[in-house]
């Protein structure tokens, strides 16, 4: 059996890489699949903390591609999860401690091993990028409704074709009410400024505050929006393409809606 | 061999020929009238044609060394052109085409397309750049950049960084349908972009007195003037 390998990019720092990695890799594993999910993030790491396994690393993604261990080893079992497991980055050393190459050699493995295998690519599109992508089969770019974050997704994206792999879109942090006033972009927006097919629209959510701090992951808080949103984006991930893309939407709509649809609205 | 006054003259052309400029004109036509078609032709290229080499193409005609002599006297006086010479001997087929008058108005022709056509998005980051003219059936995205040494026209949403006319050629136009770039620069100008008009029209920014303006293309239709078409 061969798995899956999805980056998951943005170009862009800070626009929700790693909670999104955490997130879908939780949901698909919930959903009954094996899943790696790998920080690439080499000096930097924080896919650790955020799903709460930092006290539990031994071996990481550079010993696992230098040979010092086997994938199965430096795996961490998930504490909640089944089926999820965390290949951390090293913090020690240099981002030129990987090479796409390397990343490469141990991509079969992997997919030997996992059903998905989740890449949390770094910011920039410098050396961590390479490796992140070199043996991607599928990529994931996450975009903030901000101008600067769509220049930055759309540099990726276009790099990304170039390796002749087709990302998929997920537009994080959406404020409905924000964009019904107009001064937020729309998913559609960006969507035609950036023409990819998207997997998923996630509402902006302080659950995901809570999550990152408490390592517990957000597709198991049954209240957040987010985290429903991402157990969407994971099952479209996982082959399930006619699950329709849900718009998220302000309360105040929502009553507006009703009163209209009772004919006692504006 | 002189024609009959009353019989219609031939039109007097003008296109680039690698670096030279060829004219193509029917040497039995009155020397007057050369004159003024002259004048009409190179008035608006007077840039152009300084230090230009001219090649006279007189449509297969033989033995008019005459005229080129003088025209070339009257021509270097009134634009300071370069080089003029007649017929290149090196094409022999034009011989054989005594009667290509006919064919003038098909010129453009055996003409060698000098435009890039590009179809597809433009991205952030990405840089599409063309010799001569640039076509983009598709989309130029913010961050984007498209150069050109003549016209750039999309056929799309022009979003990017627009460089046409590159270095300075101030004849070119850059024309988008749905047109909002970050800055648009004609041969050498620079003009920053700004947000588009609420209605949706075809929009082209060109020269004018020295600074980029921007027009509606179908309103202002630049090229509607031009009696028939020409080679640009």
């Amino acid at each position: 059996m061969s798995g899956k390998i999805i980056v998951i990019t943005s170009g862009k720092g800070g626009v929700g890489k790693t909670t999104a990695t955490a997130s879908i890799g939780a949901a698909l594993a919930l959903e009954g699949k094996k899943v790696a999910v790998v920080d690439m993030d080499i000096g930097l790491r924080n896919l650790d903390v955020v799903m709460g396994l930092e006290n539990r690393i031994v071996f990481n993604i550079v010993d696992i591609v230098n040979g010092r261990c086997k994938v199965k080893q430096a795996a961490i079992k998930d504490r909640r999860i089944d089926n999820l497991f965390l290949i951390p980055a090293s913090q020690s050393d240099n981002k030129d401690a990987l090479t796409p190459e390397g990343v490469v050699g141990v991509s079969e493995e992997l997919k030997e091993e996992f059903d998905y295998t989740l890449m949390d690519c770094p910011a920039g599109i410098e050396q961590g990028f390479e490796n992140s992508i070199a043996a991607a089969d599928e990529a994931v770019v996450v975009c903030t409704p901000d101008v600067s974050a769509v220049r930055d997704a759309d540099r990726v994206i276009g790099l990304l074709y170039a390796r002749s792999i087709t990302p998929k879109l997920i537009v994080n942090r959406i404020v409905p009410l924000m964009v019904e006033r107009g001064d937020m972009l729309s998913h559609e927006d960006m969507v035609d400024v950036l023409s990819v097919e998207l997997a998923g629209l996630v509402p902006m959510d302080d659950n995901v505050v809570v999550s990152t701090n408490t390592g517990v992951p957000l597709v198991l808080q049954k209240e957040s929006k987010a985290g429903s949103a991402f157990r969407r984006i994971a099952r479209r991930l996982n082959g399930q393409n006619d699950l329709p893309i849900v718009v998220p939407q302000s309360q105040d709509r929502f009553w507006k809606k009703i009163g209209s649809r009772l004919g006692i609205g504006r | 061999m002189k024609k009959n006054s009353g019989q219609e003259k031939t039109p007097v052309r003008l296109k680039g020929l690698g670096k030279a400029l060829c004219i193509t004109l029917d040497p039995r036509d009155p020397f007057d009238y050369l004159k003024d078609e002259l004048v009409k032709q190179f008035q608006d290229k007077k840039q152009l044609a300084v230090n230009t080499k001219i090649v006279f193409d007189f449509g297969g005609f033989q033995g008019y060394d005459d005229l080129i002599v003088e025209l070339s006297a009257f021509l270097k006086e009134q634009f300071a052109v370069g080089d003029v010479s007649g017929p290149l001997k090196s094409k022999p087929k034009h011989a054989n085409r005594p009667k290509r008058l006919e064919d003038m108005e098909k010129s453009w022709h055996k003409y060698q397309s000098e435009a890039l056509i590009l179809s597809g998005r433009v991205r952030s980051g990405q840089k599409a750049a063309a010799g001569k003219h640039l076509i983009i059936l598709g989309d130029v995205n913010p961050g984007a950049e498209v150069i050109a040494g003549g016209d750039i026209l999309v056929l799309g949403s022009l979003r990017g960084t627009a460089i046409a006319g590159n270095p300075d050629n101030e004849e070119s136009i850059i024309l988008a349908l749905d047109f909002r770039p970050t800055q648009v620069q004609i041969g050498g100008y620079v003009a920053a972009g700004n947000p588009s008009s609420a209605e949706k029209m075809i929009e082209f920014a060109h020269i004018e007195q020295g600074t980029i303006v921007v027009e509606d293309y179908l309103k202002a239709d630049p090229f509607g003037k031009i009696p028939w078409p020409q080679v640009r």
